[in-house]
């Protein structure tokens, strides 16, 4: 309707060709062409907030920064964009944290499973490290402007589980790629199965998987819930969105360019970082409502998948891809929320 | 068109178990609520139109009075039993449910409520592909290039049902040419095809019995989506 209502709009030959002309000329100046990919589909939201901002830069750069978008995975996923950026097809994308961690480990300290309680305990921990992470990508080549909250994501089964002893015998599922959930469901005891995100719908289906998780909001894009009945209270992980560009490419900006690139982009991501927790909130009463039963586990039971879970700690320390460093400072920042806020 | 909606509110209330009738105010309000009015409008519009397609249905076919809030396997079940007599109500029902959905696409429930409603489209598929020259196969089209294959989208069997859609309209209902450039060639990026079957539905005639008003809203339509394809790919 909106493409329609633009064609109804009266169109002057004159302006179109001055607007060209004008084109031309900017386009000799010292113009950027900063091509990125993304997931997410034309017309979402995040999207349209990435096109509004490119779109502010073009015109505060006076044309001389234009981003251009390749939306919908047309580009390939978080290792196929990065190849592309390396050969210079690309200049950046919006990636997961996971799927830019062998560049930096600092980005995969939120996801480690059961690390945080509450969204309150995430956002102490962000407000301290997210300008730390975001210096650390950008000294491994990546300038980016903020990241986006994916959600704690949440178990998502068809017996109710409320403890370890519930999941155990069951199939578990295990993203493709993602080592550090694979070594925490074996430390779990508990048998996972790999399999990449756009199979697990048929896997929940013929019974490959039987215990997925996500987050409400991915829960019902990727439209799980049609395969589920039981949802469990925990928040198993935290994911988060990075929107990165190539740190070469954007060098090229001239430092006032650079600036404004920032400070648009910077703000653009923040309001999406910000909305994506109402969503989350709004999706998962949606999810409650469409039928899904919540399950909760007792504190007890947390308790002993906590301990579990931090039995890994020493293992994760070890791996190349997490900053061993930063998580234990990360650690004791942690402690000292849950001591003050009790 | 709005003396219309008026009459067939009218009649409804006179006749309120008059399947017929509450199929077509179902059809009839979805149309107008999703293309014609005012954007503050479409809700209330498409609304009603939910509620006619749901009475309509559940007095068409009794099981269907229980299918609002159940399960997704459920209804799938359940949809085996509806027969094609039944089509007619089975329709007004999908399309006027889809046309609540879109104008509140803005609401997480809306993106819930995709696949059940896309159960019922194709059932009504199954049981007869070429109804309404072939408009299940576009509404199909439609709802699987809405995600990337990343997000479970489905672009091959998108492209199917628009295929499809274009065969058994003959090709004369441009506006299934204009979606599928829309969502499904820019979803994949395939500028070709984009800009072929744009420049396809300006070529053709827009006259063609009961579609004249939508083709020359689809070719304003593809003069747009054209106007910003050097933009887009």
């Amino acid at each position: 309707m909106r493409d329609c209502r633009a064609a109804r709009m009266p169109r002057s030959l004159t302006r179109l060709w001055l607007g060209l002309l004008l084109a031309a000329t900017v386009s000799t100046a010292n113009a950027a062409d900063i091509k990125i990919a993304s997931v997410a589909p034309d017309g979402s939201r995040w999207m349209q907030q990435m096109r509004a901002g490119a779109e502010e830069v073009n015109t505060r750069t006076a044309g001389r920064v234009t981003i251009k978008f390749y939306p919908g995975g047309v580009m390939g996923n978080d290792a196929q964009v990065l190849r592309k950026i390396r050969i210079g097809q690309l200049q950046g994308g919006a990636f997961t944290a996971g799927g830019l961690a062998e560049r930096y480990g600092g980005l995969n300290l939120y996801g480690i499973p059961l690390l945080f309680r509450s969204l309150e305990e995430i956002d102490a921990v962000r407000a301290q490290f997210d300008p730390e992470i975001a210096a650390g990508l950008e000294g491994a080549g990546f300038v980016t402007f903020g990241f986006i909250e994916g959600g704690f994501a949440n178990l998502l089964s068809n017996e109710p589980i409320s403890s370890v002893e519930d999941m155990r015998r069951k199939k578990v599922w295990v993203p493709e790629g993602d080592a550090i959930s694979f070594l925490a469901m074996e430390t779990l005891g508990l048998s996972p199965a790999v399999l990449p995100v756009t199979d697990v719908l048929t896997g929940l289906q013929t019974g490959l998987i039987e215990i997925a998780f996500a987050s409400p909001v991915a829960a019902l894009v990727l439209q799980w819930h049609t395969k589920v009945k039981y949802l469990t209270d925990l928040p198993v992980s935290y994911s988060m969105g990075i929107f990165a560009i190539e740190k070469g490419a954007f060098e090229e900006l001239s430092a006032e360019d650079r600036q404004v690139v920032r400070e648009v982009m910077g703000r653009y991501i923040q309001g999406l970082d910000r909305e994506a927790r109402d969503d989350n909130r709004k999706a998962a009463e949606v999810l409650a409502r469409s039928g899904l039963q919540t399950v909760s586990v007792n504190d007890a039971d947390v308790d002993g998948w906590r301990a579990t879970m931090q039995s890994i700690h020493p293992q994760l320390r070890q791996r190349p891809d997490i900053d061993a460093a930063m998580f234990d400072r990360m650690l004791a920042v942690l402690a000292e929320y849950r001591r003050t806020n009790p | 068109m709005p003396a219309y909606l008026l009459l067939l509110d009218g009649l409804i209330s006179e006749s309120p178990d008059n399947v017929a009738l509450l199929s077509a105010g179902a059809q009839l309000f979805a149309l107008y609520g999703s293309r014609f009015a005012p954007p503050e409008r479409a809700v209330t519009l498409t609304a009603k139109a939910r509620r006619y397609g749901e009475r309509a249905i559940c007095l068409a076919h009794e099981p269907a009075c229980s299918w609002p809030g159940t399960d997704y396997d459920t209804l799938v079940a359940q949809l085996q039993a509806v027969g094609a007599r039944d089509l007619d109500a089975l329709y007004s029902h999908a399309v006027s449910w889809l046309s609540h959905l879109d104008a509140t696409s803005e609401d997480w429930t809306a993106v819930a409520e995709l696949p059940w409603v896309q159960a019922v489209l194709e059932r009504a598929l199954a049981l007869d592909e070429t109804y309404e020259n072939g408009a299940l196969h576009g509404y199909l089209g439609i709802l699987n290039s809405l995600r990337p294959p990343a997000l479970g989208g489905k672009p091959d069997v998108a492209r199917e049902h628009f295929e499809r859609a274009i065969v058994l309209s003959g090709g004369r209902d441009l506006s299934i040419k204009v979606e599928y450039a829309r969502r499904y060639a820019r979803l994949v990026f395939d500028q070709e095809l984009h800009d072929r079957l744009l420049t396809e539905v300006l070529d053709a005639p827009v006259d063609a019995p009961r579609m004249t008003l939508f083709n020359v809203l689809a070719r304003q339509e593809a003069q747009s989506l054209l106007a910003s394809s050097r933009e887009y790919f």
